[in-house]
């Protein structure tokens, strides 16, 4: 049994290393895509429904879609949306687990900061690699 | 002297690759949560309430009924993220744990934790050793399981899962199937082997 919990181990460490060379690929950086008139799901790879479910009581705001590394679970993301609902600023939070996603509405007076965003997601264990922003 | 420095290292491996205790779900909340937990098995029931003032390490203190010593003591206990890789479609932590008795020194146990977790599959490992008045024990646990759908945030999501433990007491290994529910910022695991019931209730504020 000592043999399959070091072999277990191994397993671990292996598919870890091979999703972060996968990862390497992404892009850092941020994105305006204000003058969208409407998201196109498969273009910036968010999903659509639930997208459209975040911003239809919405107007007037401005979107940050963050793409973040490690929100495997409902339990890892529970930590950012309420991190992200402490700052006044912010007037509704969402997150896309299929697509890895937060969705972040604020006022349109707020200049958005995607280092404040990743500081704000790396101290709730999670890593934002991306960020687009829509106006409405 | 080469058997102290050859437990030293084997010790210090047990805590860095192989790991802890009895935690099954994450040991740390949110910077600034709170965690409650129940947990309920053929050996020991206890209720843990811990703090995190960071994702990186929990504080917190444990009330254990021990069925197997028929003992009651608290713990006051600590775990630290020793590591954690972030990935699109995965993440992967190393804990490691300690508790100190209040009721003796001699009552105290350490150890790690290690979890690999997709939105499909989820696998942990870990490894403690206990210290108590009447007997030293080590325990191992491994777990693996998967996700029959996919929830997405807010849902209520579930987890198939099969765990095998061994502690040095019994020196056996017992495997058994149990499941995982969880929805908000509850969960609960409940698994049954001859005719015990493994629960595991967990909320965090």
């Amino acid at each position: 049994m000592n043999k399959i919990l070091l072999l277990t181990l191994i397993l671990i460490s292996q598919i870890s290393y091979a999703e972060k060379n996968h990862d390497s690929h992404s892009n850092e950086g941020s994105h305006d895509m204000s003058k969208d008139k409407k998201i196109d799901g498969s273009k910036y790879k968010i999903n659509t429904k639930r997208y459209t479910d975040f911003i239809k009581d919405l107007s007037d705001v401005q979107i940050a879609i963050v793409d973040v590394k490690g929100m495997v679970c409902d339990f890892c993301a529970r930590g950012i949306a309420k991190t992200f609902y402490k700052d006044v600023a912010v007037i509704k939070v969402d997150v896309d687990l299929e697509k890895g996603k937060v969705f972040i509405a604020y006022s349109k007076s707020v200049k958005i900061d995607f280092e404040d965003i990743k500081d704000k997601i790396t101290k709730n264990g999670q890593t934002a690699t991306t960020m687009q922003i829509k106006k409405l | 002297m080469g058997i102290i420095k050859h437990r030293a290292i084997l010790t210090l491996c047990s805590l860095v690759f192989i790991l802890s205790t009895n935690v099954n779900a994450r040991p740390i909340s949110w910077p600034g949560g709170n965690t409650y937990m129940y947990k309920s098995d053929a050996t020991k029931t206890s209720k843990n309430y811990h703090y995190s003032p960071s994702y990186k390490y929990s504080i917190g203190v444990e009330f254990v009924n021990d069925k197997y010593f028929t003992e009651e003591y608290i713990n006051f206990r600590g775990t630290y993220l020793l590591d954690r890789r972030n990935t699109k479609k995965s993440q992967r932590n190393f804990y490691i744990t300690g508790a100190l008795s209040g009721k003796s020194s001699n009552n105290f146990f350490y150890g790690a934790h290690g979890d690999w977790e997709t939105r499909r599959f989820f696998t942990s490992i870990s490894y403690i050793n206990r210290y108590t008045k009447l007997k030293n024990y080590t325990e191992k646990e491994l777990q693996f399981g998967v996700a029959p759908y996919l929830g997405e945030y807010g849902d209520i999501h579930t987890w198939v899962m099969i765990k095998a433990k061994r502690n040095t007491i019994n020196d056996n290994w017992e495997t058994y199937p149990f499941i995982k529910l969880f929805t908000g910022d509850y969960m609960v695991e409940i698994g049954n082997k001859n005719s015990h019931w493994d629960l595991h209730f967990m909320a965090r504020f």
